[in-house]
């Protein structure tokens, strides 16, 4: 590698989010990036949770521990926190929105991220892209080509990195010559785009260099929808340092906040409180044979994304969610036997993982299921719904169990195999899984990515 | 010339006249600038601001003459310089002008684009760059041609391109005191308002041309249902974008939050 490069991050999520309002306002000295230093990080901000972030974090480190990148700068959407801000060698920046523009993105964004999750229907022509609320849209996407203009002219960065479906339009607002790179991370299905928004979504990714897909499956379904420019695969990844393996001691004595008992037999489910991430199936699942394992404990992990979290767009979906759910345990039943967590810590996760017995991932449709390779990594086994895109490395019986999520007792089928399992079958699905995680770890991710940069950048 | 009994300004008074002329200037510049504006808000929001900047660099050249002249330094001398030079300087850029002119219309009222497909005369190919003074076509055969911008205005021009019809291109420049994102927004939500006229699944596409400290230069494209639209959308988008325009011009306002959002 002759240079490092300079890159330009951006996704919608911001890469912290502000716990402290006195910091939300501070704003650096002679409008330079305010300096994180003498703020306390879980008290002040906290990084955000979420695939994206937890992906794109671990990449920026490592490729400056490689030497590729140099003085990263990440743009995000963030009303709640100062202009721009330096943390863990990066220069982060915040797009500005009013809470009205806000709504009206909000709902777009919630539109289209329901077409790729197949929830959407609407009846004769679709008018989402002539709404007030797509102006809105457009004027965040307009707002964020124009901060990364600006950053470009005071940087000159080589090549800019896009995430996420809410960013697409940049590209195609973002008048400058360098490379741009997008990150589809949410599903991507054949037909799944709607005939009245095909032409605009054709505009905007045809302004890209490179477009990523997170399986083949989604790379075929571009193909298939038209898309003719550079297109690429390559899996999501985590980096297994972030990670902790205490001791069983240890993750019996952080488990005890929730009332579980060191006999209990843990199901974990992790997954952000959204109808989509279907914790009411693991639910209805668990019930059918909660009576026939006294000592079984469904373990549901996760708040609100940052869309419904109130640092973030303010979204109630997140809330009735969580509220339906505790509703429905109650008719089931099934207090203390079912436990919503909310948001934990990173080593509370990891404690949780390690006393489970086995993990669940019950969505009706995943972009991918980062917390598969989470749970492979701590060496549990897991039980995947076949609408997850990690089903690519999923062999059914061999390196976990797969279920179709319309179906309950598929998933209560799975459940009472592995709860009735004396620890053969989950020691080996375990196993087999901990080896299939490797093209999903930032070690292999990492040169995957160099390479995809300098294919785009030039040598 | 008349003016009130300022004896005892003394040697002063030529200069405060000066700045008076100045000043009367200044309010007669802008007065006309919105006059014109305001006239022409039907017309592309190109013209209708080359219009208003035209007549006020003509109103600041008589007032600066009228001014100098005031003070008693001898403007004739002045005017000759100005008149030659710009008499030399049409001669000598006679075809540049040519061509930066018919940019300037062909950019206004020749609907074709880079990247549609052209014939203008015995050439054809596809349109790959406009610049000041040729449009460069590159042809099947993988060969540049390079077209003076002059024969766009003199030739019979077929735009080949696959309902090519259906596109109205409206050149924009906006002044970098307007927030680009805020714009974007209001045209949108104004231009909602057409869409009747306007093919559902192309909603307005707002693209960069050029860019430079003081102007962005933009292109709004629409798409419309029916060939027989297009006048009417084009004027009625013409105004719509200049009251945007308007509109976004005067002083701003603060966000809910208490907090300006981002400017260009």
């Amino acid at each position: 590698m002759s240079e490092a490069w300079r890159v330009c991050i951006n996704t919608q999520t911001p890469l912290l989010q502000y716990l402290d309002q006195g910091l939300a306002r501070t704003v650096g000295r002679d409008d330079r990036p305010l300096d994180l230093g003498s703020y306390h990080e879980g008290t002040d901000y906290r990084v955000s949770p979420g695939g994206v972030t937890r992906m794109v974090l671990p990449l920026v480190r490592r490729l400056g521990e490689m030497g590729a990148i140099r003085d990263p700068h990440w743009v995000s959407l963030n009303a709640k926190g100062p202009k721009s801000v330096r943390y863990d060698g990066l220069v982060l920046h915040n797009v500005e929105m009013s809470r009205l523009r806000m709504a009206g993105y909000g709902t777009i964004k919630e539109a289209v991220w329901r077409v790729a999750h197949g929830t959407r229907t609407t009846k004769g022509p679709d008018e989402l892209l002539w709404t007030a609320d797509f102006s809105e849209f457009a004027y965040y996407n307009r707002a964020t080509a124009e901060l990364l203009r600006r950053l470009d002219e005071a940087n000159d960065f080589d090549v800019y990195y896009v995430h996420d479906f809410q960013q697409l339009p940049v590209g195609s607002m973002l008048s400058r010559a360098k490379p741009k790179i997008f990150r589809w991370h949410i599903p991507f299905e054949k037909g799944m785009i709607p005939p009245d928004w095909r032409a605009t979504f054709e505009e905007y990714l045809r302004h890209y260099d490179m477009v990523i897909m997170s399986t083949d499956r989604y790379l075929r379904a571009l193909r298939d929808f038209g898309y003719k420019g550079p297109a690429k695969r390559m899996f999501p990844y985590v980096d297994p340092k972030d990670y902790t393996f205490p001791s069983p001691k240890e993750a019996q004595a952080v488990c005890a906040k929730w009332g579980i008992h060191p006999k209990d037999q843990v199901i974990l489910v992790v997954g952000r409180m959204d109808p989509m991430k279907g914790q009411d199936v693991a639910i209805q699942a668990f019930a059918t044979l909660a009576s026939s394992f006294p000592r079984a404990k469904l373990l549901l992990v996760g708040n609100g994304s940052f869309s419904s979290s109130r640092a973030g767009l303010a979204l109630t979906k997140g809330e009735a969610w969580r509220a339906g759910l505790e509703q429905m345990i109650k008719d089931l039943g099934l207090e203390g036997r079912v436990v919503l967590t909310g948001h934990v810590t990173q080593p509370e996760l990891d404690a949780l993982y390690e006393r489970s017995l086995f993990t669940v991932l019950p969505s009706h449709r995943e972009g991918f299921g980062l917390v598969v390779v989470e749970s492979w990594l701590h060496r549990r086994a897991t039980v995947v719904s076949d609408r997850a895109g990690i089903t690519e490395l999923l062999h059914p019986g061999k390196n976990g169990l797969v279920f179709d999520p319309t179906k309950v007792a598929s998933l209560a089928q799975d459940l009472h195999l592995l709860l009735d399992d004396p620890g053969e079958l989950r020691h080996r699905l375990a196993e087999e899984g901990y080896r299939a995680a490797s093209p999903c770890l930032l070690d292999a991710a990492a040169g995957e990515e160099v390479a995809m940069i300098r294919e785009v950048v030039g040598p | 010339m008349i003016w009130p009994n300022l004896t005892p300004l003394g040697p002063a008074l030529p200069f405060l006249y000066a700045g008076i002329i100045l000043v009367v200037t200044w309010a007669l510049a802008r007065t006309v600038n919105r006059l014109i504006r305001s006239v022409m808000s039907e017309s592309m929001p190109h013209v209708a601001a080359s219009g208003s900047r035209f007549a006020s660099v003509l109103i600041w050249v008589v007032g600066i003459v009228l001014a100098v002249q005031e003070i008693g330094v001898s403007t004739d001398i002045l005017l000759l310089v100005v008149g030659l030079a710009g008499v030399a300087a049409v001669i000598a850029c006679r075809e540049a002008l040519e061509n930066a002119g018919a940019k300037y219309f062909s950019d206004v009222y020749i609907p074709f684009k880079i990247g549609d497909a052209v014939r203008v005369g015995e050439h054809e190919g596809k349109v790959i760059e406009i610049n000041p003074m040729t449009t460069l076509l590159l042809t099947e055969k993988d060969q540049l041609v390079s077209i003076p911008n002059r024969m766009f205005m003199g030739q019979v021009v077929v735009n080949t391109t696959p309902q090519a019809w259906k596109e109205v291109a409206i050149p924009i420049s906006v002044t970098s005191g307007i927030n680009l994102a805020e714009f974007e927004s209001e045209v949108r939500k104004s231009l909602s308002k057409l869409r009747s006229r306007l093919d559902p699944r192309f909603p307005p596409l707002l693209s960069g041309r050029a860019r430079n400290p003081l102007t962005s230069d933009l292109t709004l494209t629409l798409f419309i249902r029916q060939p027989g639209d297009r006048d009417i959308v084009t004027t009625e988008a013409n105004r719509r974008v200049s009251l945007v325009l308007e509109k976004l011009q005067r002083p701003k306002r603060s966000t809910r939050n208490g907090r300006a959002e981002p400017a260009t």
